[in-house]
């Protein structure tokens, strides 16, 4: 079987009965999405590639509680990911020698005609649509989105990563999220 | 700020799952009763989707692709390796070791009260005669995630009432709640969320779609406050039905 002439949904399936090229083919198509999100949220190499591993391997357990009437393929391997970040960075926080953050670890999204030094293969039309929405943020919302979405931080904990009043930063992220809504809505994926 | 008693102005932050505890309750009470407000929370949903979008891919070392398929054969072996133990054994066990007894003690008090419960419930709602053989217990035991875990599903035949008990769960922070999922042919019904107390106790009153009865497993997984539509984080417990 020609399994990169698949589907996603289909894919899924396949692995739902055990079949590992299948989950072979789903690496292929979603390994850099999943070690890019997972990088840019730990800024740690070996964590990132832990992440992607228990990601795949979740995807290998799991399958079967994929319902595609709840979204691509692609939002729920990426919302996987995304929460194993999460938990992990929580995780960390939550130690006495949980460190804080600095400046260079500062999450950001990426203006959208940047070419990505870190081997992204290409931008496709939809990426540069969501990118250019954020790029008309203003950077204080934008920066704000970034932390709660890549750290996983509480509205409290951005406060105090950017040094800003709790208000001014609820503000912000409420503001954010419906400036993107709006534009996204206007223009739609 | 609230708009007209909904709460407009906090979807957004709960979408992005980025609310103080208190907040994220408010809201997810609200959402349990308010059907607007959930037409607003998905659409912002769909915003974090996007977001995903604005991600750079990065490519991964060359030789992390043979190590993801190299370990699937190793869970296998190792799911294939484990003996069938009895939860009941399972359970016997942490009782010989882990937490003191006054833990288990009031484990096992908190069983009871959830079965008294139950019979008092059928009582009243049946209006007959009740034995204590009209429950079942069904037991779950705590995944490689938790392996401390244990509980117990007191659930009266007819599969309309049920209560779980857990003990030996991490305490999760805010942001997070276990969920409990009733598994039939493959899909995966909520039968709601709960949290545990610092010492890894929790309890739920179940509420299913369907009679208990009907379902072949549950699962236990750990999902952002409130409860997600399917399964997305961790498994922590697990038993069938």
């Amino acid at each position: 079987m020609d399994y990169n002439k698949l589907d996603d949904e289909t894919l899924i399936r396949l692995v739902t009965h055990s079949k590992s090229e299948a989950l072979s083919e789903l690496y292929d198509r979603f390994s850099r999405m999943v070690f890019g999100l997972a990088l840019r949220s730990v800024h740690d190499q070996n964590l990132a590639e832990e992440i992607t591993q228990d990601v795949f391997m979740r995807i290998w357990d799991r399958a079967g509680t994929y319902h595609a009437e709840q979204g691509k393929v692609a939002t729920w391997v990426a919302s996987i990911t995304r929460n194993r970040a999460i938990d992990i960075l929580r995780y960390q926080r939550s130690r006495p020698e949980g460190s804080s953050l600095s400046l260079e670890e500062l999450p950001f999204f990426d203006p959208p005609d940047s070419q990505s030094i870190e081997g992204e293969v290409e931008l496709n039309s939809q990426k540069q649509l969501v990118r250019r929405s954020l790029s008309l943020l203003p950077k204080e919302q934008r920066d704000a989105l970034a932390l709660a979405f890549f750290k996983g931080y509480t509205q409290q904990e951005v406060a105090e990563a950017l040094g800003e009043p709790l208000g001014t930063v609820k503000t912000r992220i409420r503001l954010g999220m419906q400036k993107l809504r709006q534009i996204l809505e206007e223009e739609p994926l | 700020m609230l708009s007209e008693n909904h709460l407009l102005e906090l979807i957004p932050g709960y979408a992005l799952d980025c609310l103080s505890e208190q907040d994220m309750l408010l809201v997810s009470e609200h959402l349990s009763q308010c059907s607007s407000c959930r037409v607003e929370l998905d659409s912002y949903l769909r915003i974090v989707n996007d977001l995903y979008l604005a991600v750079p891919e990065v490519a991964p070392p060359p030789d992390l692709k043979q190590k993801v398929l190299g370990n699937i054969p190793e869970k296998r072996a190792r799911a294939a390796a484990k003996q069938p133990v009895s939860a009941w054994l399972r359970l016997r066990s942490l009782l010989r070791t882990a937490a003191p007894v006054w833990a288990y003690a009031s484990m096992v008090l908190i069983v009871i009260l959830a079965a008294g419960n139950l019979w008092f419930l059928q009582r009243l709602n049946r209006l007959e005669a009740t034995t204590s053989s009209d429950f079942r217990v069904v037991t779950l035991a705590g995944t490689d995630m938790a392996p401390d875990a244990s509980g117990m599903l007191v659930m009266s035949h007819d599969g309309n009432l049920g209560t779980l008990v857990v003990d030996g769960l991490q305490t999760l922070d805010q942001a997070h709640q276990y969920q409990l999922w009733l598994i039939h042919d493959g899909s995966r019904d909520s039968g709601g969320v709960f949290s545990v107390s610092k010492e890894g106790y929790g309890a739920l009153t179940v509420a299913a779609e369907q009679p208990l009865n009907i379902y072949s497993a549950l699962g236990i997984t750990v999902e952002p406050r409130g409860g997600s539509p399917g399964p997305t984080g961790e498994k922590v417990m697990g038993g069938s039905l």
